[in-house]
């Protein structure tokens, strides 16, 4: 899987980088409309990253001319400027999502995942670990080639976590990822702990592995 | 007072003053001129009488004539007066006249004469001005005076602080209803008067150049948390790679755990900056028709969870209302007012949002607050509590003053109630 990252903070671009080659996708850099301007006619990618602020022109552009190019590359605007007309304009353009900055990396890597697997495996979208298999269309998950029962939150919870596999999640991006803005209202150990531990037991009954660690202090980390 | 208020008066004092002052001035020196006058005359016609008598002494029985010409007439007296030095006398008398039956003064000029080789005692009088008449006079035509003055300036005080000081006050007008954050600019009218058209002048680039200051710090405010965007987004991916690191120690885990949320909390404030900012220079202009109860609804279902968390009782009683106003701000308006709710209600406590005809009310139970009038107030928290940005009413509070809503804020039985009320 090829990514590009279109981005000119050169240590935001490092660390999103190194966060997503853990996933085993390629990543390639432009930092600047010019460069990523001659990528993206060069080259398919199956995700492009877009800040909309780069120094030598607006990211809305460089959208434009993938549209005009008929170029089917998965967008994700990247923004510091959170503002409506930015997404609307991004969103209108074709892009497939918008991420506010500052963000947390594994809800960028849960982000990335969702796009590719959206552009890639139109009609059978699921995620398959072991005797897990979730599907993301459907929004159910098998344990087993049996159906459990999950609740929303559940659900979400899964699926961020296996967009995450083999790293560590914090609870700030957990609950951040599963109630947005309002995640500053929760208690967020109570919160994230009960449902985890519903999930742990759904998964147990339904005879999976315990694949979900909790990663003392920092949150959870979902592993063989 | 008015400044023209205030220098008519002193005129009208000085004035007042003035004529106080002349009627016995003029009284005195009227008389005194008169006096002079009088004594030149009695002077004058005594010489003349001498003079006509002295061309009768060759008349052998003029002493008999001037007994006669003594009873005869009534302003000269000339009486036989052996013995007497020559001499001369005023005198200022009074004497009774029969005719007006009153008391007349009279200027006396005698002397003693030679007549033949005779002393004669010659007494010419003549009638002065009453002093109570030229007093009267006096005080009459002054107090006309003092009338005609007050009256005329009164009058052109009026005409000129409505004609001169006009576009003064018009300015002032500008003045009072300026507010650096609104776009009407002070339009001033050139006038004749120099210090008005200064003042004008003046006033015209204060408030110019105070609209670009704070028009700048609005822009600077703006663009600095969204600069400050970026290396909060590079601190949190470094925050994130660092979990990733193997081997952590508890502590280790501990401190990065604690360095996450400072993270979370420079970003939800500088959000909060960045929105506020936004709100201030006016990017949020587009309106459309809104279900405010409907809108409401989403977001208390949304949070339902969140207050069943903290074991707060949600109430609501919306009915159907429509406004026109601009979506992301009502939701953030909406968002902010439950969030306070939720965070500031004790558990147990009760939380009710109210939507009726152009209002929206939330309330909460809990304690007064030590400084209520201080609650819309940026970074403003009564507690300690390191949840909230400190600045969710101070955005509420913006958006109503931006787009002309109501906000109050009351307490009353335990309750802390805020009342929005949307214009139409």
């Amino acid at each position: 899987m090829k990514i590009l990252i279109i981005e000119d903070e050169r240590e935001l671009v490092k660390s999103m980088a190194q966060y997503l080659r853990q996933e085993s996708y390629v990543c390639e850099v432009a930092y600047t409309a010019q460069e990523a301007n001659e990528k993206i006619l060069l080259f398919e990618y199956d995700c492009i990253l877009l800040d909309i602020n780069l120094p030598d022109g607006n990211g809305l552009k460089i959208l434009e001319t993938l549209k005009a190019n008929q170029k089917s590359d998965g967008v994700i605007i990247i923004t510091a400027r959170n503002s409506v007309e930015d997404k609307v304009a991004g969103l209108n353009l074709g892009a497939d999502d918008y991420l506010a900055k500052p963000f947390f990396l594994p809800e960028l890597a849960a982000r990335v995942s969702a796009v590719i697997r959206r552009r890639h495996f139109n009609g059978s979208n699921r995620i398959a670990f072991h005797e897990i298999i979730v599907d993301l269309l459907g929004k159910t998950l098998h344990v087993n080639q049996q159906p459990v029962e999950l609740t929303r939150k559940e659900y979400d919870l899964l699926v961020f976590l296996l967009a995450n596999r083999n790293r560590v999640v914090s609870k700030n991006a957990i609950a951040e990822h599963l109630s947005g803005d309002d995640a500053e209202l929760l208690d967020k150990f109570d919160f994230i702990y009960t449902h985890m531990k519903n999930l742990k037991r759904k998964l147990a009954e339904a005879g999976s592995g315990d694949y979900i660690k909790t990663v003392y202090g920092l949150g959870y980390k979902f592993t063989e | 007072m008015r400044l023209l208020q205030v220098s008519l008066r002193s005129l009208l004092l000085y004035s007042l003053l003035l004529v106080l002052i002349s009627v016995p001035i003029s009284f005195v020196s009227i008389s005194a001129i008169l006096n002079h006058e009088v004594d030149e005359t009695l002077v004058v016609q005594s010489e003349q009488f001498l003079k006509h008598v002295q061309g009768f002494e060759y008349l052998e029985d003029l002493e008999r004539d001037l007994e006669v010409l003594d009873q005869l007439t009534y302003n000269t007296h000339i009486k036989s007066a052996p013995g007497e030095l020559p001499e001369r006398k005023f005198e200022t008398v009074r004497v009774y006249d029969s005719l007006d039956h009153e008391e007349r003064p009279y200027r006396t000029l005698s002397s003693v004469v030679q007549i033949k080789g005779k002393p004669y005692r010659l007494t010419i009088s003549l009638s002065l001005v009453d002093n109570n008449q030229l007093l009267t006079a006096i005080g009459l035509v002054q107090s006309v005076l003092i009338v005609a003055l007050a009256g005329g300036l009164l009058f052109i005080n009026r005409s000129l602080s409505r004609r001169l000081w006009k576009p003064f006050y018009k300015t002032l007008d500008q003045l009072k209803a300026y507010e650096v954050d609104k776009n009407e600019t002070i339009d001033t009218v050139p006038t004749r008067i120099s210090e008005f058209d200064d003042l004008n002048k003046t006033i015209g680039g204060l408030t110019e150049r105070n609209r670009k200051i704070f028009r700048q710090q609005k822009e600077f405010i703006e663009d600095a948390s969204h600069e400050l965007q970026t290396p909060i987004a590079v601190f949190q991916a470094k925050l994130d790679l660092l979990m990733q690191q193997p081997g952590l120690s508890e502590s280790a885990a501990d401190l990065i755990s604690r360095l996450e949320n400072t993270a979370q909390r420079m970003s939800r404030l500088n959000k909060n900056l960045l929105l506020l900012s936004k709100i201030d220079n006016r990017q949020f202009t587009q309106t459309e028709s809104l279900q405010l109860n409907a809108l409401v609804r989403e977001h208390v279902e949304k949070l339902r969870p969140r207050a069943e968390e903290n074991n707060l009782n949600l109430h609501d009683s919306l009915t159907p209302v429509s406004i026109t106003a601009n979506r992301t701000l009502i939701e953030v308006l909406v968002t902010n007012l439950l969030h306070n709710a939720i965070l500031h209600t004790a558990p147990g406590g009760n939380i009710s949002v109210n939507v009726y005809p152009a209002v929206l009310e939330v309330s909460n139970t809990g304690t007064p607050l030590q400084s209520p009038e201080r609650i819309f107030d940026r970074f403003r928290k009564e507690s300690n509590s390191t949840r909230g940005s400190g600045l969710g009413l101070a955005i509420v509070k913006k958006i109503c003053e931006s787009f002309g809503y109501r906000i109050t804020y009351t307490f009353e039985k335990g309750t802390h109630i805020f009342k929005i009320t949307f214009n139409g």
